[in-house]
């Protein structure tokens, strides 16, 4: 038996058994990535749980936890910096909960269905392909810019597109922004609906969101985004332990230790890189588990069966 | 510094990709059972009567409680008996065959067939089983097929084409019966795959006249709960005796105390978990911040 299997230790909600090791580095290097970019990083450890052989349910809802302690040490690492706009935060987060409302209610209309593991992965495909291309063909565009010589500018304060002709409007002092609260209302509620029926963070969306429509600063975009992902994430672990009970304490404590490490070496490392490489770098990332979740739909499989608890479903 | 962290990452992003994690997942170490302290000597057998009394097999195994505890992962039992009244010459006679089952609870099952629809693969149907073993591991002296007919092993559920599995009714009228052979074969390969359905042609052995053993590997997967250790013995193809007897797989500890604050108390176990999760990120930016920025 190899190495990694002497340290094992067993999941009691999971039912199966694993090396604290293999666990802590998964952890670890979803921490590393989350901290950098300011992603909650749900979108690659649920994967991965799924690879070692956890079921998807256990999978999802424990990441959820995982993602609370990888982004509360983000966000406060983010916050010393002065990286938090907290009256944004506030406002996405309202949204927020409703979307996580709503998204545990979808959930539980696909499950009856029988058709929510294709959905999680259209979903995956779908959601990770269209925000990886976008992003890589822009940060490709500003490295080229920044080459020729032509400082990139995230922000063009002469541009006036919808977004700015809604009513109820407020000032978002950090980050030099007078728009109206729907739009960020409206971001914060589609994040946690992805974070209900995903099991993500929803960062890959938020970021971006909050970077090209609302032209918010992307400096305070990561710092934002982590605050905002705190309180969604525990609000979707609350619901899936109470739902689902698919929340496995031992292995979320294994995941968060692995997770808080990884996150403070890659804020700090981040600190170091500049926007538009963090942004490159996050849509390869992006597009090579999309490639993979994709690759899986398409290539005839060696078995067309599967096996599932009728009551789990996913 | 930039470099080295992007090298980093494209490491990190192939493994997150599925390209290095085969490794993850190999099969678990399993503990070795204690040898067993209770083996019983089997009378001496009277020498050859004009009427012989009935052989009977009588059996046991080596742990009724297996405790899973935070170190588990997976056990080995062993089953081991005696017949008495035996009449082979010797252990390497072959006169006798016996078989041994282990057996978890039946449980619900749901299988999913995958169908290509515009060009994806995606689960088009499923079927349902109301009970199906969460756990069969069959072990005999020689093949099955070598000692008994189909017939007499599909009767008693020995082997793993005679399984029990139970179709639900609305499953069962919507399908033929080549589809619901289909399901049953799916469900014997993957649990196989899963290494949760076993057989082992040579895995009873016999020790003496009349005394055999066999172990059975649980796979840390086998769900909690009591398991049936049948035990049958034939001569020439008929069935002369049958024994059964019962482990159980319990939780202990902390273990037990967990799974059942997880399903007793729901919410409150989400809550602790994200107090769990807010208290290690703090603490975490706490120790980091002096020594990192």
């Amino acid at each position: 038996m190899s190495a990694l299997h002497l340290m094992n230790i067993y999941l009691p909600i999971a039912e199966m058994s694993e090396s604290v090791f293999v666990l802590l580095g998964m952890g670890a290097a979803v921490g590393f990535i989350s901290g950098l970019f300011g992603v909650g990083g749900g979108f690659l450890i649920t994967p991965l749980l799924i690879f070692t052989g956890v079921p998807a349910p256990v999978a999802v809802g424990t990441s959820t936890a995982q993602l609370v302690a990888s982004s509360v040490s983000g966000a406060v690492a983010q916050y010393n910096r002065n990286n938090v706009d907290i009256k944004l935060g506030v406002v996405l987060l309202g949204g927020g909960f409703l979307g996580t409302v709503i998204g545990v209610g979808v959930v539980q209309i696909l499950r009856q269905a029988g058709q929510f593991d294709l959905f999680i992965a259209l979903c995956y495909v779908l959601f990770l392909g269209v925000i990886g291309t976008l992003m890589m063909i822009e940060s490709l565009q500003t490295v080229w810019k920044a080459r020729g010589g032509v400082t990139p500018s995230m922000r063009r304060p002469g541009e006036h597109s919808w977004v700015h002709g809604l009513p109820m409007k407020m000032r978002f002092q950090r980050s030099k922004l007078y728009i109206s609260a729907i739009p960020p209302f409206l971001i914060g509620a589609f994040v946690g609906f992805l974070a209900a029926i995903m099991g993500v963070g929803g960062g890959f969306v938020m970021v971006p969101a909050l970077i090209y429509l609302l032209r918010v600063p992307t400096n305070v975009v990561v710092g934002t985004s982590l605050f905002q992902t705190v309180f969604v994430a525990a609000a979707a672990t609350i619901l899936h332990a109470g739902t689902l009970i698919s929340v496995d304490l031992v292995l979320a404590t294994i995941l968060m230790i692995g997770g808080v490490i990884g996150a403070q070496f890659g804020a700090s490392a981040g600190s170091q890189l500049k926007g538009e490489q963090l942004r490159l770098l996050l849509a390869g990332i992006v597009l090579l588990v999309c490639l993979r979740l994709g690759w899986d739909l398409v290539i005839t499989p060696s078995e067309i069966y599967s096996l599932a608890s009728p009551a789990g479903g996913s | 510094m930039s470099r080295r962290v992007m090298i980093l990452l494209l490491i990190l992003a192939a493994a997150a990709a599925g390209v290095v994690v085969p490794v993850f997942h190999e099969p678990s170490a399993f503990a070795q059972a204690p040898p067993s302290k209770a083996k019983k000597r089997a009378p001496a057998p009277p020498i050859a009567p004009p009427s012989l009394p009935p052989e009977t097999v009588e059996a046991d195994v080596s742990t009724r409680t297996i405790a899973v505890t935070s170190g588990y992962s997976g056990a080995e039992i062993l089953v081991f008996g005696t017949i008495e009244n035996s009449r082979q010459p010797s252990a390497e006679s072959g006169f006798y065959d016996v078989v041994v089952v282990v057996e978890g609870a039946p449980e619900a099952l749901m299988v999913r067939k995958k169908g290509r629809v515009a060009g994806l693969w995606v689960n088009t149907s499923t079927f349902n089983f109301n009970a199906v073993p969460s756990y069969y591991a069959v072990a005999s002296t020689r093949p099955l097929e070598e000692f008994a007919d189909a017939t007499i092993l599909d009767e008693n559920g020995i082997g793993l084409d005679a399984v029990r599995m139970a179709a639900a009714a609305d499953s069962a009228i919507r399908v033929s019966s080549e589809d619901l052979i289909a399901y049953k074969s799916a469900v014997t390969r993957l649990k196989q795959s899963a290494s949760l359905f076993k057989r082992d042609d040579y895995g009873v052995v016999f020790t003496g006249r009349s005394l055999f053993r066999a172990t059975i590997g649980l796979p840390a997967t086998v769900p909690v709960g009591p398991l049936t250790a049948r035990v049958f013995l034939f001569h020439e193809g008929k069935l002369l005796s049958r024994y059964q007897s019962r482990v159980v797989l319990e939780r202990e500890g902390i273990e037990r105390w967990l799974y059942a604050f997880a399903f007793e108390r729901p919410f409150l176990n989400g809550m602790v978990a994200v107090l769990l999760a807010l208290a290690t990120g703090l603490l975490a930016s706490a120790v980091f911040r002096r020594r990192i920025a």
